[in-house]
């Protein structure tokens, strides 16, 4: 009979995991079970793990075989019941819980029977002060152990799959309500934010956001001043914790886009501890939208997309609305739907961007603009992570040096670097003036469109108006004793500069409508300037309305920006001019043979 | 008699054999010598010129037409697998840089199946 090392399992079991350690190997013990255990999560890969339990003969302790022994089970050169050396093993403290590994043994007896009678080995180590009251129910078994008599109780209770951790069952994001407040959950940040301070009425205050994520789902926790004090630091964007004891509220969808109907508020009381396992949690879930179904989403949706940085704007620094000074960069993207869309970075974001030429960059939770068409922009909860090491951003790398380089791409109004031009005319995206009047275009929000018109009437009673001259002022100037005065630049001069105003009924095939014009829009039209048609009216008026005359019935590109207008208690829709360009009618022909050739549209009878 | 001219490049010319119709931005060649030829009836000058789809086309002229300018339309009855003989001309030339291609693509969309009912042959 085997002599195994008897006392060997009270004293790991007692001992703390340094002076495990320092005992080393060497010590025969019997493998009374070996068990299987299956991971939960369907995205970890299948690596099994083996939970043994040790025996010298008087007692018994749980152990996990570490995964470079997984073949001896699978080979079955270690069985129920063989007796075994242990080489070297050591001890991994998680919270309150010990948990031995076994990291080497050798084979001593494959078949055996049980030797001995082990009972459980008592006096498991005592858990620091932890709230042991509000443990979930699922642990008091683990206590239980010790008393039973039973052969394997320790097995029978229901373990928490996936970890080595014994004990806790974790709850899954998607599961947490109100209603239950008895949970863990075990989840990486996958975004923290910045402490943000307000100062109203009320008072002052501070708070920070972070952004959750498990197999399950997502949840967005925050927590407010005296928390960011206590939990700020404890939370590292990327690391794993161990969470409970936050409170499960309705979301408030206003600050945040996170999909989920509940958020945690973290209090006082919540723990937080990391997770110090490799963990099988995928690092951020991404859900790519192609560039190309942009279109689709509302403004103000949030998306993820993964992309090819084609372009990097300068730094700008424009004033918002509410007078505060705002920093900011424009990039080119495009992505294998062949569409390029701009996307502005904001602040300490913009600033800091450093990422190489033609960088892949994954983009989670970026917004939905509609400047110029469909634009992105970073919100404080988006999540750009440069050169991702995904599989996306590998297929995405390698069409682009492949075929992607040389591709043109399709963009929302033709977006150039440096700033949106809405002005550019697409003939791709150009509508009927039908179809522009009957969708409303224009009546939520400004919004754009391109078309293509023939000017059927011009009114000339007012085609200009003298402005100041002053390069970048073009307000209107009054006369003042024969002298033209500007009230912002609060100059006066000889002769005001004109420029036209222009007020056009435009129509094709389907129908007719008004546009607004400027001088941009003039000097095409007439391909004359405001001050020479003037003078022209001035001294031959017949002549001047024969000139006008002459640009009915001419054919333009127009792209026009349509707006809401409210004069005199009326509330409209009013499309002014952006660009106006004359036809090329080599280009035309061309895009018209394009798609009768080659386009779908065209393929259909 | 019909008076349907339909748009050709020099390959659909035999198609036509004796009908009249429409070659479109005829490039005049670099040297377009004058030849006088004499053959069966035909006592005149005729040109040799370049289709859109890059084909020659030999265009009998009679006395009376003039043919100056670099890129022409002529108006023609087809005489031959690629000859035709000039009724009327006119001039094309342009600033800007004419794409045969274009021309090409076009009078090849003409024959398509799809718009058979808007070409009538």
């Amino acid at each position: 009979m085997i002599q195994l090392t008897s006392g060997i399992c009270n004293r790991l079991s007692e001992a703390t995991p340094e002076e495990i350690d320092e005992i080393g190997g060497g010590y025969t013990v019997q493998l009374v079970s070996i068990k299987k255990v299956t991971a939960l999560s369907a995205a970890a890969p299948t690596i099994d793990r083996y939970r043994i339990i040790m025996s010298d003969g008087v007692h018994f302790i749980q152990a996990m075989l570490a995964t470079q022994l997984n073949d001896l089970v699978s080979n079955e050169e270690i069985v129920k019941n063989s007796v075994v050396i242990i080489d070297k093993l050591t001890c991994n403290v998680l919270g309150d819980k010990r948990l031995i590994i076994v990291l080497d043994l050798h084979v001593v007896s494959r078949e055996e029977e049980k030797i001995g009678n082990p009972t459980a080995a008592p006096s498991l180590a005592q858990p620091p002060a932890a709230a042991a009251e509000s443990r979930p129910v699922v642990s008091a078994p683990a206590h239980q152990a010790s008393h039973s008599a039973a052969n394997e109780p320790v097995l029978a209770q229901p373990r928490p799959a996936t970890s080595n951790r014994p004990g806790r069952s974790i709850y899954p994001i998607e599961g947490l309500n109100p209603y239950q407040n008895n949970w863990t959950i075990k989840a990486r940040v996958t975004q923290k934010s910045e402490v943000r301070t307000w100062s109203n009425p009320r008072g002052d205050g501070k708070l920070f956001n972070v952004t959750l994520m498990d197999e399950s789902g997502e949840i967005r926790g925050t927590g407010f001043n005296a928390v960011v004090d206590a939990l700020y630091d404890k939370f590292e964007e990327g690391k794993v914790y161990y969470i409970s004891k936050a409170r499960v509220n309705l979301a408030k969808k206003k600050f945040s886009h996170i999909q989920n109907e509940y958020e945690l508020s973290l209090e006082r009381n919540t723990e937080v501890e990391e997770c110090l396992e490799p963990s099988s949690l995928p690092m951020v879930k991404y859900n790519f939208v192609p560039l190309s179904q942009l279109e689709e989403l509302q403004k103000d949706s949030v998306c993820d997309v993964i992309c090819i940085v084609k372009e990097v704007g300068d730094l700008e620094e424009i004033m918002s609305k509410a007078n505060r000074k705002l920093i900011k960069r424009d990039l080119i993207i495009v992505d294998k739907s062949q569409y390029a869309a701009k996307l502005t970075l904001w602040g300490k974001q913009a600033e800091t961007f450093a990422a190489d030429d033609l960088a892949v960059i994954a983009f989670k939770s970026v917004k939905v603009g509609d400047f110029g068409g469909k634009s992105l922009s970073v919100i404080s909860s988006t999540l750009m992570t440069i050169s991702p090491d995904i599989e996306e951003a590998h297929l995405l790398r390698g069409w682009y040096d492949g075929i992607g380089g040389e591709k043109t791409f399709q963009s929302y109004s033709n977006v150039s670097s440096g700033g949106g031009s809405s002005a550019a005319f697409n003939r791709n995206e150009m509508r009927s003036i039908f179809d522009v009047k009957q969708s409303q275009i224009g009546m939520d929000k400004v919004d754009f469109f391109s078309t293509r018109a023939t000017i059927m009437h011009v009114k000339s009673e007012n085609i200009a108006y003298p402005a100041c001259p002053t390069q970048g002022c073009n307000k209107k100037v009054t006369e003042v004793n024969e002298r033209w005065r500007c009230e912002k630049c609060d100059k006066t001069y000889e002769r005001p500069e004109y420029r036209y105003i222009l007020s056009m009924a435009v129509a094709d095939w389907s129908g007719q409508t008004w546009l607004q014009g400027f001088n941009d829009a003039g000097l095409v039209v007439f391909d004359k300037s405001a001050d020479e048609i003037m003078q022209m009216k001035e001294q031959n008026e017949s002549e001047f309305n024969a000139y006008v005359a002459q640009a009915i019935g001419k054919t333009y590109n127009f792209s026009c920006r349509a707006k809401q207008d409210t004069y005199n208690e009326q509330t409209r829709v009013r499309y002014g001019i952006a660009k106006v360009s004359p036809l090329d009618y080599q280009e035309e022909a061309k895009h018209l043979r394009d798609l009768l050739m080659t386009s779908p549209w065209g393929q259909g009878t | 008699m019909e008076l349907l001219s339909p748009r050709v490049n020099s390959a659909r010319l035999p198609a036509f054999m004796g009908r009249t119709i429409v070659a479109s931005h005829l490039r005049r060649t670099q040297s377009n010598e004058l030849a006088l030829v004499a053959f069966g009836q035909f006592q005149g000058t005729s040109v040799i010129v370049e289709a859109c789809d890059g084909g020659q086309v030999e265009v009998r002229l009679n006395p009376n037409s003039e043919l100056t300018a670099t890129f022409v339309e002529i108006i023609g009855q087809v005489v031959g697998e690629s000859a035709i003989k000039f009724m009327f001309g006119i001039n094309l030339d342009s600033d800007k840089e004419l794409d045969m291609k274009l021309v090409n693509d076009v009078v090849e969309l003409t024959f398509d199946p799809r718009f058979k009912k808007m070409f009538p042959q």
